[in-house]
């Protein structure tokens, strides 16, 4: 006996569940293996959010984030920071005209629906710091003047690990805007046989011209508003409230979550829910997502820091100290 | 030599005069009356004071000398004393404030965030210490399906527990829970009234009577499984 002989689904998921299985059969071709990735990279656009991805070089970062942007029909462009970046080589600058006698506005990069910024980490903080309001609240002020970005907005970043040469640690005001930070790890054994294969019967690079897009800009607002609308349980939303609370009273944290971590926590797990086939939330799908919202968010004590001790590890503590509401 | 156009004063001497006082001498004499009068009044005498404090008090005073004795001596002991003590007052006055606020002034010190007992409208039960049967009749006598598919449920995990099918723990998922039973059918059976359970209580999936009846026969069906 299934669920649905006893419950009607109150919510049409069925274009969802196409795009999101369309979207995951299109990176898979490819992609080699991170399926969690893929399934936080898919609830990450569903949830409105802009999305880290780090990695050491070479494990696909920015290919994967390349391809889930093919797989959207939208404006999209590319950022590749470097030291000398300057704000206005993102943002856009205003020029003299001498035929109008006038400056004129001419739009960076950053005007764009998806945006891989690649490397993001390699940029100091000056040039971070111009993302701040484009990425909280979807509009540049420049000279006075307000543009509104178009929906939908994503960005998607790529960056190494700070301990690797040439980078600088993002700040956290900025760290906070990211919805996730997803981890890349090494392929395992089997994986890492499946791409040497695949690259070396060029299969890779004849299919990555092949990728044609599977959801439009428009539709992903309409899949986002219905995601909006899910069901969460009252209990859940106190069980989120407490995790937070919890990473800020934890002594291994120097900084623990805050309040946008809590709603980064609940529009993710929403996404989640929306990908695995429900309209509401579960306490699986909130630890689920727990790791990826807070491991950037969350700052170790310095002495845990030198003990090895990792965000995940505490994300992983908090969970066991707070009950599972049911 | 005088500058063009500025006057020459001329101060012409005179000769000293002699000049004699020849005022009056009067002599004054002291009131006799008004010096016995300040005589008579307290505030002007300065003998000195009978040492009339206690043994205690003497003893005291003797260790506060010996401890503190040094800063009369000093060129600022005097200030720093008196900094000292209003400091020590103001800090006292700052606790007694904080305490009566219901604020913690030493964590408030140390940059504690000060933990908050959230309130939590139902509160979590131990699974061990509910008598379900009597509350599942109860929630289905007030038509209340929802709860009691959830005590249903819990009670569900209390037999696991109890059979040593699962380990009970405040943090596990109901995921986890499936993961632990290691019989296919058990496992099968569980993971469909798993998500019954989810569906009516996380989802807030409305239940009738009938649906109600139906989710019960599962958990019938999982109860005869696991004896």
């Amino acid at each position: 006996m299934e669920e649905d002989e006893i419950f009607e689904q109150r919510t049409d998921l069925s274009k969802l569940s196409a795009a999101v299985d369309q979207i995951k059969t299109t990176l898979a071709k490819i992609i080699v293996g991170q399926q969690d990735s893929i399934d936080l990279l898919i609830a990450g656009i569903l949830a409105d959010g802009h999305i880290l991805i780090e990695g050491v070089p070479g494990v696909a970062k920015t290919l994967t984030a390349k391809l889930l942007a093919r797989s959207i029909d939208a404006k999209y462009s590319r950022i590749q920071f470097t030291p000398d970046l300057m704000p206005s080589d993102i943002l856009g600058t205003s020029v003299f005209n001498p035929k109008t006698t006038d400056f004129e506005f001419k739009r960076g990069p950053i005007f764009g629906n998806i945006v891989l910024i690649d490397e993001i980490n390699r940029a100091p903080a000056k040039t971070q710091s111009a993302l701040f309001e484009v990425m909280e609240e979807r509009q540049l002020t420049i000279d006075g003047q307000s543009y509104k970005m178009d929906e939908p907005f994503i960005v998607l970043a790529t960056q190494n690990p700070v301990e690797h040469e040439g980078t600088y640690r993002l700040p956290e005001a900025q760290l906070d805007r990211f919805l996730f930070k997803i981890e890349v790890k090494y392929p395992s054994l089997d994986e890492e046989i499946a791409i040497i294969t695949q690259q070396h019967q060029h299969k890779t690079i004849d299919q990555l011209h092949d990728i044609k897009p599977v959801l439009s800009g428009q539709e992903i607002i309409s899949l986002r508003q219905q995601v909006k609308a899910f069901h969460v349980e009252d209990k859940l939303i106190v069980y989120v409230a407490k995790l937070i609370n919890e990473s800020r009273n934890n002594k291994s944290l120097f900084l623990g979550g805050s309040p946008r971590a809590s709603l980064a926590i609940i529009n993710a797990a929403k996404a989640l829910a929306a990908i695995r086939g429900r309209d509401f939330v579960t306490p699986e799908d909130i630890i689920y997502v727990a790791a990826p919202v807070l491991r950037h968010r969350i700052m170790l004590t310095p002495e845990k820091e030198m003990e090895g001790v990792t965000p995940d590890d505490v994300v992983a503590q908090l969970i066991q100290k707070i009950e599972i509401p049911r | 030599m005088a500058r063009a156009g500025v006057k020459k004063t001329v101060v012409k001497k005179v000769p000293a005069q002699e000049r004699l006082d020849t005022s009056k001498i009067q002599i004054k004499k002291f009131d006799a009356a008004a010096v016995d009068k300040f005589r008579a009044d307290k505030n002007f005498n300065y003998n000195e004071a009978q040492d009339d404090t206690s043994l205690w008090t003497r003893f005291w005073a003797w260790v506060w000398d010996k401890l503190f004795g040094w800063l009369k001596y000093s060129r600022y002991g005097g200030t720093i004393l008196e900094y000292v003590l209003i400091a020590a007052a103001v800090g006292l006055l700052i606790y007694v404030v904080s305490k009566s606020l219901d604020i913690d002034p030493i964590k408030l010190w140390r940059g504690e965030a000060r933990k908050v007992d959230m309130p939590y409208s139902e509160s979590l039960e131990n699974i061990h210490e509910i008598s379900f049967d009597s509350e599942i009749e109860k929630a289905i006598a007030q038509n209340n399906y929802r709860l009691a598919v959830r005590l249903l449920y819990l009670k569900c995990l209390k037999q696991l527990s109890d059979t040593q099918l699962i380990q009970w723990q405040i943090d596990k998922t109901n995921a986890a829970y499936i993961h632990e039973l290691t019989d296919p059918g058990q496992q099968q059976t569980f993971k469909l009234i798993t998500r019954q359970f989810e569906y009516v209580w996380y989802g807030n999936f409305g239940i009738d009577k009938q649906a109600f009846s139906n989710i019960d026969a599962l958990f019938q069906d999982f109860k005869k499984q696991l004896s």
